[in-house]
């Protein structure tokens, strides 16, 4: 054996473990230690422990409603705040994400049904698309809203020829709830409709053959099957939604600020100590669902089975096969129906926001398109050029899916078969998602890009690489959460006996467990592109000085004053070449995939 | 109005006031308002002389010098990147023809004035020269954040063009920040959907029920310029009773201008607040003018001007100083107004008629001065937006 060949084998053999401390290195250095060193401002005060913001915050009625008076051990006041305010600026964050959690199921769960269940061309490619809304810039998508659900927009029109009367989304709940489901349906679907391609249609068929009815197989051999990525989306949907910020000024107003509306502006007149209380908050009720949920997860991956899904049913069958069983058609009608509605909710605001492109104050226009070119030809270097943003974001994406996946599946593996402490190591985690995108960015700015000072030089960590680093550590906690649930109900035998037969772990998990888990892979692998492609947060802090910038900066950059239309172009070039590369990711891994 | 012609030739003069000579080897000598200087500049470490030659305009003598060396200006983005409207690349391009050893760098970091002062709060060291976009706003957030350390400091006095600058918009008193452009804040209604409203009170009856648009306080400027100019009208005591009328008239409270501009356009609501220059733009694209009103509320509007300061850590000063000097000359004074669509800060800027015809100035134009606001400000900002959150 040379030596190369002894390194790749002690590689292979120690690949999990190198990798899991690659993973706590990077987490440690990109999140962990900017965001504490903002959590520690809740509680610090020039440098000594101070209590006293924390305090005021946990007891202010404003903040907590009802729960104010009973952190502070004062019950007598509870009758006159659940008059007043009962629920608090925290309570009423939770309640519209509760509602946003409730229509992104309803909304998602159909579309996963149709996706695995059906048939019928151009499925896979709007499989590949449904995450598209996921990495829409929230001005995108509130000019959709406005220009498609607006005053003068077509449903108001189809409304009011119909008789019903116009309706005004105007600082509504339904609004921000609406657009919530937009940007979270889609992560229910794709995340349940991986789960529904892996379920073991055998077991269906042997409770049928035992003589359960089909909606006993349905609930007792399928759900089980199914629930844990149903229970994900949600709670991927209620973490998302609670830290919802942009879009909720943008369509719901200051009326309906969620606690991540207040840390934003609080961040803004560098009150530091209630922003930072305020998002740890947030984290704790975050994180505390997450491990719930785990919880309820690893009793429910005990049941080992294989993916083995029924074959899928064609939407447009011939005409001799089934077509008179009344149950087929009403089921085709309700899936018509559920078309019309994701059509609606979907296709309309961004059809609208393509149209808002190409529409000028006199009609039809290519103007905004002939601004992108003009800039792109003959743009200053300090200006944003929309080639360059492209370009970016395609690296920046393609390198965020090479490091988050083996991130992702290292985590996964680790915390397979959890007890107590591998959940509370997958919920640390998890903490990524829980963890207010603008502490984030706040403490990668003081701890990142001003530096560190160590060993008399100033260690400053930006440019493509922190911000290749930065999008991973956003994106493989969805690898995680898609690969795990498969992972957990892979059975163990096969594992055993390829490892009996001397493969090493990483080979085992390479060879056989990852194969039978694709879909869940696949799934992780077109979220982590798209996190990297929409996130924002942090990527406009660490490209500061640089040309690193990616598609959403240049969309944010290209408002101009009175003038959406350069802005709504380059939202469109982003739709575009997002779409694009979906299908691609999901062609490539489709090979993959059995 | 006397036009100072040697701003159009190939380098602008520079008046080094007595209180500039900080820079190290300079020596200035002051005749008057007119000086002469025969100095070396520094620049980036290393020393450049130039050779100071004679040149006479109009009625002074001034002393030209060749500058050069890199400027690192500071601002917010659009001023540079945003379509069709940014100043930045003109102010660069015609200053670096003026001054042809001499490089303009942008900086146009996310957060805005608040990575400086974030920077400066953590001790690391800043990077540029001097910031274009100071307001009132900043100068007491950047006060009370740094006590008696200095971010900027105080610039005027080696400008030769500062006496220009009008007198009721310098607003700071330490003239750290020179004013360079200013906006007043008004309504912008849609004329076919309704009627000036032209008095607050108007703004709480029925009539204008669910017709008003504006922007979060706390984070958008323009938002906070409506918010300071109802208490400006309405007084400290009363308001936050006009408020919750308002919050009961169904006002429409959006995240930022954007926001709330791309609401009113789509016809949400008829009123929307915003600029008084709104009808320059409408004319510019082409658009139907009876859309783009502008009404000013009991014959007022809030003034909101924008300067430029030197940051106190910068070796720059002659760079800074004729820069700031280039900016507030009559040329540029007009082409930041068009680019911008803002108004001037000085009284000599030369405007093209179309701004003349459609940029509106209120008949009193108010706004609320440094000592005001200082130590009242975030009071006021934070009751409003309890009142605001907590009531619904």
């Amino acid at each position: 054996m040379t030596r190369g060949e002894g390194l790749a084998r002690w590689f292979e053999r120690r690949a999990i473990a190198v990798l899991g401390v690659a993973t706590a290195l990077v987490l440690a250095v990109l999140f962990y230690y900017p965001v504490l060193t903002v959590f520690a401002d809740a509680v610090r005060l020039g440098g000594a422990w101070n209590f006293e913001v924390a305090r005021e915050v946990l007891t202010d009625p404003f903040y907590f409603g009802v729960f104010a008076p009973l952190f502070d051990g004062d019950l007598t006041a509870v009758s006159e705040i659940a008059a007043d305010q009962p629920l608090g600026l925290v309570g009423f964050t939770a309640y519209q994400a509760l509602l946003s959690t409730i229509a992104s199921v309803a909304l998602g769960l159909p579309g996963a049904y149709v996706l695995a269940r059906y048939e019928f061309p151009g499925r896979r490619t709007i499989r590949s698309l449904t995450i598209l809304p996921f990495v829409l810039p929230s001005i995108m998508v509130a000019i959709g809203f406005y220009a498609f659900f607006g005053a003068n927009g077509p449903v108001n029109d189809l409304l009011a020829a119909l008789g019903v009367g116009r309706l005004s989304m105007l600082g509504t709940l339904e609004a921000i709830v609406v657009a919530h489901a937009f940007y979270n349906a889609p992560l229910v679907t794709r995340v349940t409709t991986a789960a529904w391609e892996s379920v073991d249609a055998r077991m269906v068929e042997t409770a049928r053959s035992l003589g359960a009815n089909p909606w006993r197989a349905f609930r007792d051999v399928l759900v089980p099957q199914l629930l844990p990525a149903v229970l994900t989306g949600a709670l991927l949907t209620f973490v998302f939604t609670f830290m919802s910020f942009p879009i909720v000024l943008a369509l719901g107003g200051f009326q309906l600020a969620t606690v991540e509306v207040w840390v934003f502006s609080l961040v803004q007149q560098l009150d530091y100590a209630e922003a930072a209380t305020l998002a740890v908050v947030e984290t704790v009720v975050s994180l505390a669902l997450t491990y719930a949920y785990l919880t309820y997860e690893s009793r429910q991956s005990a049941n080992s089975r294989a993916a083995n899904p029924p074959p899928r049913k064609r939407f447009f069958p011939s005409v001799s096969a089934d077509a008179g069983s009344l149950i087929a058609g009403l089921e085709r009608a309700a899936i018509l129906a559920y078309a019309t509605v994701a059509a609606v909710v979907f296709v309309g605001p961004i059809a609208s926001m393509v149209v808002e492109s190409v529409t000028g104050p006199n009609g039809l226009t290519l103007q905004y398109y002939r601004f992108l070119v003009q800039r792109q030809v003959e743009g200053a270097s300090f200006q944003t050029l929309p080639g360059v943003a492209v370009r970016n974001s395609l690296l920046f994406g393609a390198a965020t899916l090479l490091v988050a996946l083996p991130m992702g599946v290292t985590v996964s593996v680790l915390t397979a078969r959890g007890g107590r402490w591998e959940r509370l190591a997958d919920t640390a985690a998890m903490a990524p998602l829980a963890v207010s995108g603008v502490v984030v960015g706040l403490g990668m700015l003081r701890g990142l890009v001003f530096g560190v000072e160590l060993f008399g030089h100033r260690v400053q960590v930006d440019g493509p690489v922190a911000i290749v680093a930065a999008h991973a550590v956003a994106a493989y906690p969805f690898v995680v959460r898609n690969v795990s649930p498969l992972l957990g109900g892979v059975d163990r035998s096969v594992v055993e006996s390829a490892r009996a037969l001397g493969a090493t772990r990483v080979r085992a998990l390479l060879d056989v467990e990852l194969p039978l888990v694709a879909a869940g892979v696949a799934a992780g692998a077109a979220f982590a592109f798209a996190i990297s492609i929409g996130e924002f947060d942090s990527t406009v802090i660490l490209a500061t000085g640089s040309s690193s910038y990616t598609m959403p900066v240049a969309v944010e950059r290209y408002i101009g004053n009175r003038t959406l239309g350069p802005a709504t172009a380059m939202g469109t070039v982003l739709l575009a070449v997002t779409s694009l590369s979906f299908v691609v990711i999901d062609r490539l891994g489709g090979r993959w995939e059995v | 109005m006397e036009r100072r012609t040697f701003l159009k030739h190939g380098t602008a003069a520079t008046l080094v006031g007595l209180a500039g000579c900080t820079g190290g080897d300079e020596q200035g000598t002051t005749t008057g308002s007119d000086t002469t200087t025969a100095d070396e500049t520094t620049t980036e470490g290393s020393e450049t002389t130039t050779e100071a030659t004679d040149e006479t305009t109009t009625d002074e003598t001034t002393t030209e010098q060749d500058l050069s060396g890199t400027l690192t200006v500071a601002t917010y983005s659009s001023f540079v990147d945003a379509p069709s409207s940014s100043p930045g690349p003109w102010l660069k391009e015609a200053f670096e023809e003026r001054h042809p050893d001499v490089t303009v760098e942008w900086a146009t970091p996310d957060n805005e004035m608040n990575y400086y002062l974030q920077r400066a709060q953590q001790g690391v060291d800043i990077e540029a020269d001097m910031f274009v976009g100071v307001n009132v706003d900043h100068l007491i957030r950047i006060d009370d954040e740094l006590g008696d350390r200095q971010l900027f400091e105080p610039g005027a006095s080696p400008l030769d063009n500062y006496g220009h600058v009008k007198e009721d918009l310098k607003f700071d008193p330490q003239q750290r920040a020179i004013p360079y452009d200013t906006g007043y804040i008004s309504l912008v209604y849609d004329g076919n959907e309704a009627d000036d409203p032209e008095t607050f009170d108007a703004l709480t009856t029925d009539e204008y029920a669910g017709d008003l648009i504006v922007q979060n306080a706390r984070t958008a400027a323009t938002g906070r310029a409506f918010l300071l100019w109802t208490i400006h009208n309405q007084g400290e005591e009363n308001y936050l009773d006009y408020w919750e009328q308002l919050v009961d008239n169904d006002v429409t409270i959006l995240g930022s201008w954007d926001d709330a501009y791309t609401a009113w356009e789509n016809g949400e609501a008829p009123m929307v607040v915003s600029y008084s220059t709104d009808q320059v733009y409408a004319n510019r694209y082409d658009q139907d003018l009876s859309k783009h009103q502008v009404g000013f509320l009991d014959g007022e509007g809030y003034a909101n001007p924008e300067g430029m300061a030197k940051f106190a850590d910068s070796d720059n000063d002659d760079l800074v100083a004729a820069f700031m000097d280039f900016v507030l000359s009559a040329e540029a004074q007009g082409e930041i107004a068009v680019r911008n669509v803002q108004f001037p800060a000085t009284d000599w800027a030369d405007l093209p008629a179309e701004f003349e015809e459609y940029a509106q100035v209120p008949d009193q134009p108010v706004t609320f001065t440094y000592e005001e606001l200082k130590g009242n400000v975030d009071e006021w900002v934070d009751q409003w937006a309890r009142q605001i959150v907590g009531g619904s």
